[in-house]
This record gives C-alpha cells, structure tokens and sequence, in this order.
C-alpha cells in the first residue's frame, strides 16, 4: 500500500468507527434479556405487590395512529379572524390539543415522591407545560401563554379518597391479581411475552390480546420492572400496522428520591395566576360522568362502543373546518378513522366512539 | 548551556505557537470583527424596537421568550439566540470554516504555512480549534452584547424559567453560559463540515457558500415530516433544542445527546479533512 492512500485510511476508518457505534450501542441495550420464568399471574402479583413510589424519569409518548398530517396550529390560527364566533374558536383549539395529544411524539419528564407528590413537565420545542402537586396545592402553567393555575386540594380530600376505595374492599394483592384475570378471562388471553429492556431496565412483558375479532387493537402489552414491579411500559398495537399505534414508556428512570423542593411551585415574576376551584366529586367515590351528559355505553370489554346523545358536541363543532379535513363521509354521517379508534358523526348530531370497524359503528347508529 | 523553562516549553509545543498565531490571525482580520459586530447588532435591533414600540405583546407571539424581554432585560441574549441562529451564526460560522484551508491556498499562503514542521494534521487542528474559538466568540458577543443592552434598557431582576419558577440573577448568568456552551457546541459540526468543504477547492467563496448551503439544507430536511427518520441524523436537529437548559431542575439530557452527535460529525469530517488535505499536492 502506498503512503498516500494509507493517508486515506482514517477517512475510512472513522466513519466506520462512528457507524458501527450507531448502530451497536442500541443493539446492546436490547441484548437479549433472560429471566427467570413468571406465569402471567406472578407477574401480575409483582406489579401489585410493588411498593416503588419514589421515582424520577423522561417519558416518551409516540403515536403512530394514522391521522391525517395537518398543521393543526396554524388552521386553528387562521380560523381565529373575526368572523369566526368564540365557540368555533374554542372547537378548533379543543380539536388542535386532541390531534397534538395523539399524533407525533412527546417527551415528559417526571418526578413522583410518595403518593402525592408528583411533578410532569412536557417539553417542546423552547416551550414546556409543567404540572406540580403536593396534595395541598395543585399547579399547572403553560409558558407560551405564560399562565399558571392554581388549584388548592381540601385537606380532607385524598383520606376521603382512601377510605373509599381501601377500606370498602380491601383485596389484597394475590385477590386483586386473581379478580383480574377472571374479569379479563372471557374477552382476553393474558400471556408473559419475551424479556426485554425498558430504559436500562429488565422488564417482563405482560401481553393482553382480546379473544374476540371485532375490535381494531391487536394487542396490549405491558413491560413490568422485574425488580420493582414498577410498569415501565405501555404499548398499544393496532390490527394491520407494524409500529405500535401507542406507545407511553420510560426512556430513563431514576429510583432515587427526588428533591423534595421539586413539588412546591412559586410562580415566577410576570406570570399570571388564575385560580380555580377543586372540581367537586360525587360522594362514595362512584364517579360517573355519564349519567347526566346523557353518555351511554354499548357492548363490552375491547367491542365498547360509546355513545353520545345529539347536541352534546360544542356549538359549530360540527361546522369546523379542521373537522372536515380530518373526517371521510360515510353512510349516515362523517368518520373520523385511526388505526386504534373509529368516531362516526352522525347526520343528526350523534357521536360513537369506539375500538371497532366502521359497520358496527353504523350499525349502532341504526338501531339506537 | 541553561535554557530558561519557558523556552523548552514553547519548543515542545510548535502547535499552541501555531494556535496562537492562527489566533491572532483570525481576530486581527477587520472581517471578523465585522462579522462580530454584525451579530451584535441582533440582540440590540431587537431590543431597541421592543423598547420603542408601546404596545405589549400577547405571549406566544413573535420569537420565544419576545414577549418577556420588558419584564426582564436578560431575556433580550436568549431571543437575539433563538433569532440568530436558523441563518445568522451559520452564515458567519460558514465564512470562518470556509476559509480555514481555501482561503490559504486561494492567497497562496498555504505552502509557506506548510513549511514549518507543523506537519499538515497539526495545522488542521489549528484551523479547526481557531473556526471553534471564532463559534464561542460569537456565541458570548450574543449574550453579552444582549445582557447588557437588556440591562440597559429594561428591568433587570430574578428571571422567570420556562416552568414558571424563578431563579436569582446570578444563577441565571450560569444559566446564560450554558446556553452559549451548548450553541458553540452545536455549531461544532458545522465547523468541521466547512473545514472538510475548504480542503477541496482553492476558492475560498466556493466553500463558505457550501457550507452555509448545506446547513439550510439540512435545517428543510428536519422541517420535513415526510422524513422523520433522517431527523435524529441531522447536525441541526438540536440546535434549537436548549429548552431544558431553561427549565427548573436544568435538564442536560439534550446537551448530552447534542454532544454525541455533533462529535460524530466532528470526527467523520476531520478524518474526511485529513484524507484529502494529507494527500493533497499543494500547490499555491
């Protein structure tokens, strides 16, 4: 070889250096992970058993639902002229948050200490929305509005809360992890998939799939620390589609306590502080918002179809035209159709909702 | 024979005698104080029209961070940042980078340079360290340039982070710095990129209006969302991305991540570099 072309040999060699890099430092992070065997009832038991309520970690939310790509931001800007009524306005920015809620991906970091501290900020591009609560007061703020609201929590609220669910059944965890299989039993099998890893962790693989054919979801699997038994991991698969439709997991975790002065917030000079009321819930517990919108439910388990009398959607709700991009027409009304969720807009103002093919939907519609 | 410390010292280092007058080179140039002052001219621009202007801003509107420049002068360095860099510190970064090796030979100074038993990796790391001295420089005139008139012209006091919680001033100077550290670092790429570019070509314009060419380029190609894929790939995918360096607890996971990155385009594009300038016939 001449001294010239050896000369050349770094400019191979670097390259070469920095690809294998690439590519072998996530190969190894998912290197093949063997634990010891768990049926899916012991799994179960280690989530329920875990006692892991002191954490910090970034969270990362992909969303692979095939929504139509639409600059959700800038339609809900230029429909903001002064033609358009405040209620029209309140729609699109609703519509806005739903599609920037499902589409694209997200990352949060998160700081729990106990069970009632707990601190969520989600970045985005040279903006964030954080949340902070302390069980007494409760803080979220927005820095591109630059506004922060504040909600104070009643003293009494969470023992309340506890009584409630704790004492009035009290399941230990063996019982809760066996109620759970029987009640998933007939519409879903429950199986331990491969160990993996999740955010430089060991996890089990808890995998759900229902047993019946009518719904759009494949599958749900659920990855649990195999020390902790903290879930790490949610992932949401739709029938006909590789990459998962949902995806909420840890990309780092952190089982060290987090700083306590994280979970009081002092707003800053300049904000502005709304204050709201603590949103007052039913007694005993038994929240259900369906009784008075008129909200009803059809059919069970993975085929639920929900359902939503006329005149419940917000006033030009229906005349938007963010809506009109994102829905098809269908017989007897507009779809609005992902990988994980079909909603028909009926002609009368009707709404269904659910994991479901579009005929049922329809058929819904009809006989109701 | 008794040779003072220093003398040996310098002798055994002919690469920080060469840094040094590739240093004094750069910042003797009447270009690069044009260059300067053109950047300092941003975070002054921008503060005089807010001061001029009576009517507020809603928040959200105009550039990050617009709408809090009257509350705190100190907010003037981060949107004149957040301003300059899409097109404005490329541009001078791709002037500087472009003309390491180019604008040498394109003067026919380059063989002279080579002369000296500097060896040519070593006078390509100097050019390298000077482009990379030349992205801090721009970066602190930024901030500092942008403190000061912020000061000058508005309120100065606590600033108010992106999570809506304060911090004392003199943790907000510390703040400020990191900013700096991570845009100079994010330009690094850009620096080695040009650097490669001017090993090619004699024509020192040629390479500067490559590289700038090419940083546009790569910014289209993130704005795409066709092409999600490429977007962790590209050296400007994290330029703008020093939002948790903003955010109460400071978040460095993107610092880190931006770091690896722009040492992986470092090390390609030197190595590249030293490919083609060691088995260059020079010359001019």
């Amino acid at each position: 070889m001449s001294r010239k072309s050896l000369k050349w040999l770094p400019a191979l060699a670097v390259p070469a250096l920095v690809a294998a890099g690439v590519v072998a430092i996530p190969l190894s992070a998912g290197a093949a992970v063997d634990l010891p065997d768990k049926t899916a009832k012991e799994v179960l038991l280690l989530v329920s058993d875990s006692t892991e309520d002191t954490f910090s970690g970034t969270v990362e939310k992909t969303a692979e639902l095939g929504l139509p790509d639409i600059d959700a931001a800038g339609m809900a800007q230029s429909m903001g002229g002064p033609s358009s009524g405040l209620s029209a306005e309140d729609s699109s920015e609703l519509v806005s948050a739903a599609l920037e809620l499902f589409s694209g991906t997200h990352d949060a970091n998160v700081y729990v200490s106990g069970e009632k501290n707990v601190r969520v900020q989600v970045k985005d591009q040279l903006a964030e929305r954080i949340a902070v609560s302390n069980g007494n007061d409760a803080w979220f703020y927005d820095s591109e509005s630059n506004v922060a609201t504040h909600v104070a929590i009643p003293a009494d609220t969470s023992v309340h809360e506890k009584g409630d669910t704790h004492t009035g059944e009290m399941l230990t965890p063996p019982q809760l992890a066996d109620r759970l299989l029987t009640e998933l039993e007939p519409t879903t099998t429950i199986t331990v998939g491969t160990d993996a890893r999740v955010a430089g962790r060991t996890v089990y693989e808890l995998v759900l799939t229902p047993k019946v054919s009518g719904t759009l979801a494949e599958s749900v699997s659920i990855a649990v620390d195999s020390e902790t038994g903290l879930p790490l991991q949610v992932t949401v698969s739709a029938a006909g589609q590789d990459e998962p439709a949902l995806r909420i997991g840890f990309t780092s975790i952190d089982l060290s306590d987090p700083a306590a002065d994280l979970f009081t917030y002092t707003p800053g000079d300049g904000v502005t502080v709304e204050e709201q009321p603590f949103p007052s819930m039913p007694p005993n517990g038994e929240h259900n918002p369906g009784t008075e919108s008129g909200v009803t439910t059809l059919g069970t388990g993975w085929e639920t179809i929900v359902a939503l009398p006329a005149g419940s959607a917000p006033d030009g709700f229906a005349d938007n035209p963010l809506l009109d991009q994102l829905t098809t027409a269908v017989d007897g009304g507009r779809l609005l159709s992902t990988s994980l969720l079909n909603v028909l807009l009926t002609d009368d103002g009707r709404v269904f909702a659910g994991s479901v093919t579009v005929d049922r939907l329809q058929a819904a519609a009809n006989t109701e | 024979m008794s040779v003072p410390d220093t003398t040996v010292a310098r002798r055994s280092s002919p690469g920080l005698d060469l840094l040094g007058s590739e240093l004094s080179v750069l910042f003797s140039r009447r270009r690069t104080w044009a260059m300067l002052a053109a950047v300092a001219l941003i975070p002054i621009l921008l503060a005089v029209a807010v001061r001029l202007t009576a009517s507020e801003l809603d928040p959200g509107e105009g550039p990050p961070f617009l709408d809090r420049v009257t509350q705190n002068g100190l907010f003037v360095s981060f949107t004149a940042t957040v301003v300059a860099i899409p097109l404005f510190l490329p541009l001078t970064i791709g002037v500087v980078a472009g003309d390491t090796i180019a604008g040498e030979a394109g003067l026919g100074t380059l063989r002279y340079l080579l002369v000296s038993p500097a060896g040519r990796l070593r006078l390509l790391l100097v050019k390298f360290a000077g482009a990379a001295a030349f992205c801090l420089a721009a970066t602190l005139t930024l901030l500092v340039v942008g403190s000061l008139i912020g000061a000058l012209l508005f309120p100065v006091g606590p600033v108010t982070l992106l999570s809506g919680e304060t911090i004392g001033v003199a943790e907000s100077v510390w703040r400020s710095l990191l900013v700096a550290a991570y845009v100079t670092v994010s330009l690094l790429g850009l620096c080695a990129i040009g650097l490669f570019i001017s090993t090619l070509t004699s024509v020192p314009v040629g390479a500067m209006a490559a590289t700038v060419l090419l940083s546009v380029v790569s910014q289209i190609l993130g704005a795409l969302p066709q092409l999600e894929w490429l977007h962790p790939w590209l050296f400007t995918q994290h330029w703008l991305g020093f939002a948790g360096l903003l955010s109460q607890p400071a978040d460095l996971s993107e610092f880190g991540t931006n770091a690896l990155m722009q040492l992986g385009y470092i090390a390609v594009f030197f190595a590249l570099a030293y490919g083609r300038f060691a088995t260059k016939d020079v010359l001019s």
